[in-house]
């Protein structure tokens, strides 16, 4: 039995979502000149002539991004129930809520003293 | 059969057949960014399959966790090590293949006869629905609060580990100078600059 309502709004965007690449794809082929030329292989307007391959090693620095932002993926989802129950929750869970972003957030001022968040 | 179960069943079939797709697509596929990208989608398949089941939390935690996090994680560990190489062949290929097959059949055999062979119980309560996150919420802050607070223990561990590991204060001498000069490497060539107009000097 299926018992989750207001679902149907989510069934109706996927629908219209599923279509907007599709249209765009066919309306763009329907629209577009067929001629071909050098002009067409190039940058359009003024964006950058493109160097080297795309396929290219990344950096390890960047690998710290994902790592803290997967550590605070983590603690949304813990936090989410907390904010769809929270009109029946007190003041007490509003606290206990807190300490738990507090423990994390120590983890956050020792990861940005020791510089992992730093773009460079 | 009304048109709420009609949905349910071709939501059902749909996403069945992303995932198989997707799933036979992540092993078969040369590119490995390709197939980090279609786990994505077996992920997300998931999430819509927990939907279905009424259970919105766990379909929730699904894409928060598994396509927000696990599947980043491992996009950015392909592109770390992703050097474009020319792989040899292995000799006697087909060794190893036969025995990664013998091993994935049994496998399948064993999961498959377990599904079988399980007496599938379903429940006759009805599901908490809409109000399941609240209840998951109720329990948090009343019987798992020590768990809760717990996790975040964990977490902090886990945030602080991985600074740890990822920048190592103590470095030996030489190799420190060649971090430094790794670090200190862009991934792209400096580009030429390319006159534009007719300000341009430089040559």
């Amino acid at each position: 039995m299926f018992v989750l309502s207001g679902y149907e709004y989510l069934l109706g965007f996927l629908l219209v979502c599923s279509l907007v690449p599709i249209l765009a794809l066919v309306a763009s082929k329907v629209v577009r000149p067929s001629r071909r030329g050098p002009e067409r292989r190039t940058t359009y307007e003024s964006g950058m002539e493109p160097i080297g391959g795309a396929w290219i090693q990344f950096n390890i620095r960047y690998y710290m991004f994902a790592l803290i932002f997967v550590i605070f993926d983590v603690e949304t989802v813990f936090l989410y129930p907390w904010a769809v129950a929270f009109s029946r929750l007190g003041l007490l869970a509003f606290i206990e809520a807190l300490i738990f972003i507090a423990i994390l957030v120590v983890g956050l001022v020792y990861a940005w003293r020791k510089g992992a968040l730093e773009w460079s | 059969m009304n048109l709420a179960e009609g949905v349910q069943i071709v939501s059902f079939g749909i996403l069945a057949a992303m995932m198989l797709g997707a799933a036979i697509g992540v092993v078969l596929l040369e590119n490995i960014v390709y197939s980090a990208f279609l786990l994505g989608g077996v992920f997300i398949s998931i999430a819509g399959i927990y939907l279905l089941l009424n259970a919105d939390f766990v379909a929730a935690a699904q894409v928060l966790i598994y396509v927000g996090a696990v599947n980043v994680l491992i996009l950015f560990a392909i592109m770390l090590v992703n050097k474009r190489q020319d792989f040899q062949p292995l000799r006697r290929g087909w060794i190893r293949k036969a025995a990664t097959a013998v091993v994935c059949a049994g496998i399948f055999a064993l999961l498959s006869t377990m599904i079988v062979s399980t007496p599938w119980a379903i429940s006759t309560a009805t599901p908490a629905g809409d109000a399941s996150v609240v209840v998951i919420g109720l329990h948090f802050f009343s019987d798992f609060l020590l768990p809760f607070e717990l996790a975040s223990v964990l977490l902090l561990m886990a945030l602080i580990g991985a600074v740890v590991l990822a920048r190592r204060e103590f470095l030996p001498d030489d190799e420190a100078d060649r971090a430094q000069v790794e670090a200190l490497r862009l991934p792209e060539r400096p580009r030429e600059l390319v006159p534009s107009g007719r300000d341009e000097t430089v040559n």
